[in-house]
Order: structure tokens, then C-alpha cells, then sequence
């Protein structure tokens, strides 16, 4: 179906695209396939704004008044998936380059812890925007409320600028629960 | 064009002495030593983006036909931008402008996508040199971004409303970055308040960092990329990493801080690390 549309496209393109140069020639058919525009793509990005996005988005950056937070809370716990194995995982390699690849000087590209904590001693490019991870293992958290703080931390913590990374995907279950069982390991760097 | 991969290349050369400075914000000593030569990395954007004001377009005319020679008309312009014009019946910043410009009086056409490209691009001959050598024209002048057309009023209100924006995988909003978070430190970076501390004074600014000169419309599409902003899900497939160009999400956010920066004086090409 999608080729004879294409097909007769370029027939009625055909006249125009004489008159072109190559490279626009090229570039006819891809027109055709109905591919969204930028422009599209960026006004469905921001229409994909959720309702407690926008109940943050004052200038405050914190739940307005007349939101109860404690049913924000709720909410957001609601959306919380565990995974299968447990809220603990097993690897913790991967956990640990998911938090901040020490090959890459604490890089990671999607969990990027290191952006707003420090941790590990040897990762020196540690932002200051939330508190410092160090000990963490020790202070006799429930690995339950870490996995839940790095799955949706707005059950802990409503319009937080800590993202929501396993609440839009980031991060999957499985990947965070390694991300906890790095953080929780007695061995872990970030706990020696 | 020359001139600036020279200087650019008498920056590379400071490469590791760079690293080191941008962790401790500040300049390293060779670009020190070439600002007391009074060799600013960006004036060499000015200066071309001046050769390229006087260069006659496709149909004849150049820049300074319009404007006059040296851009004499143009003195101040860039002090009262973005704002709304009646030619182009819509609010522009300097990079739309300059494009309106081109297309509508020069003979550029902008359904040639070889020239949309050359326009757009960042080292490209267009844009950033005329839009820091129009900017410059306007130094020593008080910012006054003035919200008279109902079209800048909106667009200002759009702005506002886009700079407290929760959106996207991370949950960002410029406010996050700028207002709350202003001050702390994302990583190494330390975060400006751009609002408070009228930074628009000093962009378009050469940022040694990227060694390139960048205008408001650079770099504010670019802080958009931290969003993980996506269309379906978050992945590569669906991940939207900027506003398009000279679109009124951009100039919204350049009329706002604009305008928050009235009353401060204009000072470019800026130099940022
Ligand atoms: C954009 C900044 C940001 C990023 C990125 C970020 N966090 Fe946070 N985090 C915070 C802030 C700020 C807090 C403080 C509590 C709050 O505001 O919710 C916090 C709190 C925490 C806490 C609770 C600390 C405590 O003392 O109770 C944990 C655990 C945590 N973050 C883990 C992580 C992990 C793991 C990652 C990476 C997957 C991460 N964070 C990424 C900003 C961030
Ligand atoms: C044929 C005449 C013409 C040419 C050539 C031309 N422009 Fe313009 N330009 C205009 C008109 C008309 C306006 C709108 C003036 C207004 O509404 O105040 C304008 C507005 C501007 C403004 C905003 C001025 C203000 O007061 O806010 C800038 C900046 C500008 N042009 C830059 C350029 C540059 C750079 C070039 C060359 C690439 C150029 N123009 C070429 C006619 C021209
Ligand atoms: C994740 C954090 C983050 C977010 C979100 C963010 N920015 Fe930025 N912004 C930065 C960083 C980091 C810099 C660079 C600071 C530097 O160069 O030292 C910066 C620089 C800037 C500057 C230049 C400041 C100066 O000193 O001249 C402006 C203007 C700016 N951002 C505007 C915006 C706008 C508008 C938005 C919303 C679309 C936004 N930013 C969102 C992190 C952010």
C-alpha cells in the first residue's frame, strides 16, 4: 500500500524534481513517508507532560498548595514496579556502571548518579545538588526505600528534582535493583 | 574565516592547560595572554560577520544597503531584541531575524536546503558571525526589551510559563537547573542564574569549553538535551533532543530572560568557559 502511494508521489513529484538538483531529488520520497516533523516531535514531547509535572511546574518547583501530598505520595507509589527476583539484585557490576561508569570518570548515561551525588572516593566529578551517597550501605536503610527513592523518588519526595528514572523508563526494574544492591554491598566503593 | 581557525588553533594549543581551567573556572593563562593582546577568541566571529555584512547577496544587496555602512542603522537594535516585527508579522530574536532578512530582501531562498544548512550551522558564515557582529553593535547600550505587541506579551507569557516547564524523562524544567538548583554544582559545572544575574548581557558569547561562539538560540536549544524530552518512550528511537531552530519555544525563552535582564549593559561577545 505504502509503495504504490510512494510510487504515484513520484510521478506527480516527477516535474518538480526534474527541475532539482541530486540531492533534493533524494530527499522526495523520504517527504512522503509522513515522518513527523521536528517541530511535531518537540510539541508532543511537551504535550507528554504529566499531571504531577504540571503540579510542579510553579515557580516554586515544589507541590503547590490545595495538592495533598501525602495522596501525591500515594500516587506515585502506586506506579512503582518490583521486579521479579527481588528489590536486591545480582549484579552488581552492572549496578555500579549504571550508577557511574568508573571507566568513564563516573559517567553513565542514564542513571548518572554522579551529576548530583558523590560517592565513590575516586570519582572526583561529583555534583553537590543532592546529599553525599558515601556510607550509604551502612546507614541500615531498607533496600526497599532506596529502590523505591531511585524507581519514582517522588513517593518519597514529591516534584523533587531527583528524576523519576524508573517511572519513565530509564532504568529498568532489573537495573535498579542492581543499582541497590551496588549501593547496599558492604564491598561497594562507596561503602569502604 | 582564516583568522578565527588561527586563533582557534592558538587556543588548541593551550588544550591541556584548558582542561585543567575549566574544572576550576577560570581562564587559562594563554587566553589570558590573548586578552591582553587584546585578542578576544570572538572578535574574530565580529570581524567576519562584518566582512559578511557588506557582502552582496544573490540579488545585489548586501546587509549595509539596508542598514548602512557599518550597520550605523542598527545601532541599538540588538539592546531592544527579540521584539515584534510588522514585515515579518511575528516576534524574532536575532537569528530569525537575520534569516528573514536574507530570504525575504537578499535573494537566499529558503527552501534550498543547502543553504537552510550552511544558515543553521554552528561554523557556518551566516548566523553566529552576523548575528555577534549585529549584537556588537549594540555595546555599552542598556538592555530595554519593551512588551508592547500583544504578540510579545504572549510570547513573554509562553516563556515564563516554558521556564518553570516540568518535563521530560528527568523531570527538568530551566527552573530547576537556574532557580532552585542556582549556584550548586551539576557535576563540575556550576549552575548560573540567568534570570537574576541578566546574563543575556554577555551572549552571544565565545565559550572556550566547545571553542566556538554560541547565541542565545544555541544555547538554549542546547540546555533542552539534559530533558531526555521523547515523543513514545523514553530510548533512541523516540528521544526528541531540541526545539527546532528559530521556533517560538526558543525566542519565548529569550524573551523572557531578555527582558529580565533590562537595564544591564550590553557587553559581547561574551567569553564563558
Ligand atoms: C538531578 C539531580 C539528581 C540525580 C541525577 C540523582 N539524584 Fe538522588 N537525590 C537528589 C536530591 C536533590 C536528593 C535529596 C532528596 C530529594 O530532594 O528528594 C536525592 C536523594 C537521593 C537518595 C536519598 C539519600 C538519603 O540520604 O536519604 C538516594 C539513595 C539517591 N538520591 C540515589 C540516587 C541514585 C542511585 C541516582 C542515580 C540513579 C540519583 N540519586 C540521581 C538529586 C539527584
Ligand atoms: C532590502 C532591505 C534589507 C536588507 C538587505 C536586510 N534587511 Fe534587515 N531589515 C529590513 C527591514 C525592513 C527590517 C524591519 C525593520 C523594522 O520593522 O523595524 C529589518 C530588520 C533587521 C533587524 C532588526 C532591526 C531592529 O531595529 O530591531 C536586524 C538585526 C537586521 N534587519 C539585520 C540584517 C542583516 C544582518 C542583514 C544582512 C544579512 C539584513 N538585515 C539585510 C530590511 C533589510
Ligand atoms: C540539567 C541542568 C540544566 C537545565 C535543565 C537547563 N540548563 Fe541552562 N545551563 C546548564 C549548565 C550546566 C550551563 C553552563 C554553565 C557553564 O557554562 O558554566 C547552563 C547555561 C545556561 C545559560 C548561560 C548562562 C551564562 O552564564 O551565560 C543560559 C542562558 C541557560 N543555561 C538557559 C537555560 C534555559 C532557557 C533552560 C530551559 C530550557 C535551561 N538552561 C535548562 C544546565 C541546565
Amino acid at each position: 500500500m505504502r509503495k504504490f502511494v510512494l510510487a504515484g508521489a513520484f510521478v506527480g513529484l516527477g516535474l518538480l524534481v526534474a527541475c532539482q538538483p541530486a540531492a533534493q531529488k533524494a530527499e522526495a520520497p523520504k517527504a512522503e513517508k509522513k515522518k513527523l516533523s521536528s517541530k511535531e516531535k518537540f510539541k508532543i514531547a511537551l504535550a507528554n507532560q504529566d499531571k504531577w509535572q504540571k503540579a510542579c511546574s510553579n515557580p516554586t518547583q515544589l507541590v503547590p498548595e490545595g495538592i495533598d501530598v501525602e495522596t501525591f505520595k500515594k500516587e506515585m507509589l502506586a506506579t512503582v514496579k518490583f521486579p521479579e527476583g527481588g528489590v536486591v539484585g545480582k549484579n552488581i557490576a552492572r549496578g555500579e556502571k549504571l550508577f557511574g561508569d568508573p571507566k568513564k570518570g563516573g559517567k553513565s548515561r542514564r542513571g548518572n548518579c554522579y551529576a548530583c551525588h558523590c560517592g565513590d572516593p575516586k570519582i572526583l566529578a561529583c555534583g553537590n545538588i543532592g546529599p553525599s551517597l558515601r556510607g550509604y550501605g551502612k546507614r541500615g536503610i531498607d533496600p526497599k526505600d532506596t529502590y523505591i527513592r531511585i524507581y519514582n523518588s517522588w513517593a518519597q519526595n514529591p516534584c523533587s528534582v531527583m528524576p523519576r528514572l524508573g517511572y519513565h523508563g530509564v532504568l529498568k526494574p532489573e537495573e535498579i535493583a542492581d543499582i541497590v544492591a551496588y549501593m547496599h554491598d558492604p564491598n561497594s566503593p562507596l561503602n569502604k | 574565516m582564516r583568522k578565527r581557525t588561527l586563533l582557534a588553533s592558538a587556543i588548541m594549543a593551550g588544550g591541556a592547560v584548558l582542561t585543567a581551567a575549566v574544572a576550576q573556572e577560570q581562564l587559562p593563562t594563554h587566553l589570558k595572554e590573548l586578552l591582553e593582546l587584546g585578542m578576544h577568541p570572538g572578535h574574530a566571529y565580529v570581524d567576519e560577520g562584518r566582512e559578511m555584512f557588506h557582502t552582496p547577496g544573490p540579488n545585489g544587496k548586501s546587509c549595509a544597503t539596508c542598514h548602512g555602512q557599518d550597520g550605523k542603522k542598527l545601532e541599538g537594535a540588538y539592546a531592544k531584541m527579540p521584539r515584534y516585527y510588522k514585515d515579518i508579522g511575528k516576534v524574532a530574536d536575532i537569528d530569525t531575524r537575520i534569516l528573514a532578512c536574507m530570504t525575504k530582501y537578499m535573494g537566499y531562498d529558503k527552501n534550498d536546503k543547502k543553504f537552510m544548512k550552511k544558515f543553521k550551522k554552528w561554523n557556518g558564515p551566516y548566523r553566529v558571525p552576523l548575528a555577534s557582529y549585529v549584537a556588537s553593535l549594540s555595546n555599552g547600550m542598556r538592555i530595554d526589551v519593551k512588551l508592547d505587541d500583544p504578540q510579545e506579551k504572549e510570547l513573554y507569557k509562553m516563556g515564563e510559563k516554558l521556564w518553570y516547564m516540568r518535563v521530560g524523562a528527568r523531570d527538568f524544567s530551566c527552573g530547576i537547573c537556574h532557580t532552585v538548583l542556582a549556584g550548586k554544582r551539576i557535576r563540575l559545572q556550576g549552575l548560573p542564574d540567568p534570570v537574576k544575574n541578566k546574563v543575556y548581557a554577555h551572549w552571544p558569547a565565545y565559550r572556550f569549553g566547545s571553542d566556538r561562539m554560541w547565541t542565545m538560540e544555541d544555547r538554549v536549544r542546547s540546555c533542552f538535551k539534559a530533558y531526555l524530552l521523547y515523543t513514545k518512550q523514553w530510548s533512541k528511537k523516540d528521544w526528541v533532543k531540541k526545539p527546532p531552530p528559530f521556533s517560538d519555544w526558543v525566542i519565548a525563552l529569550e524573551l523572557y530572560m531578555k527582558h529580565a535582564a533590562n537595564g544591564a549593559t550590553v557587553e559581547v561577545p561574551g567569553l564563558l568557559r
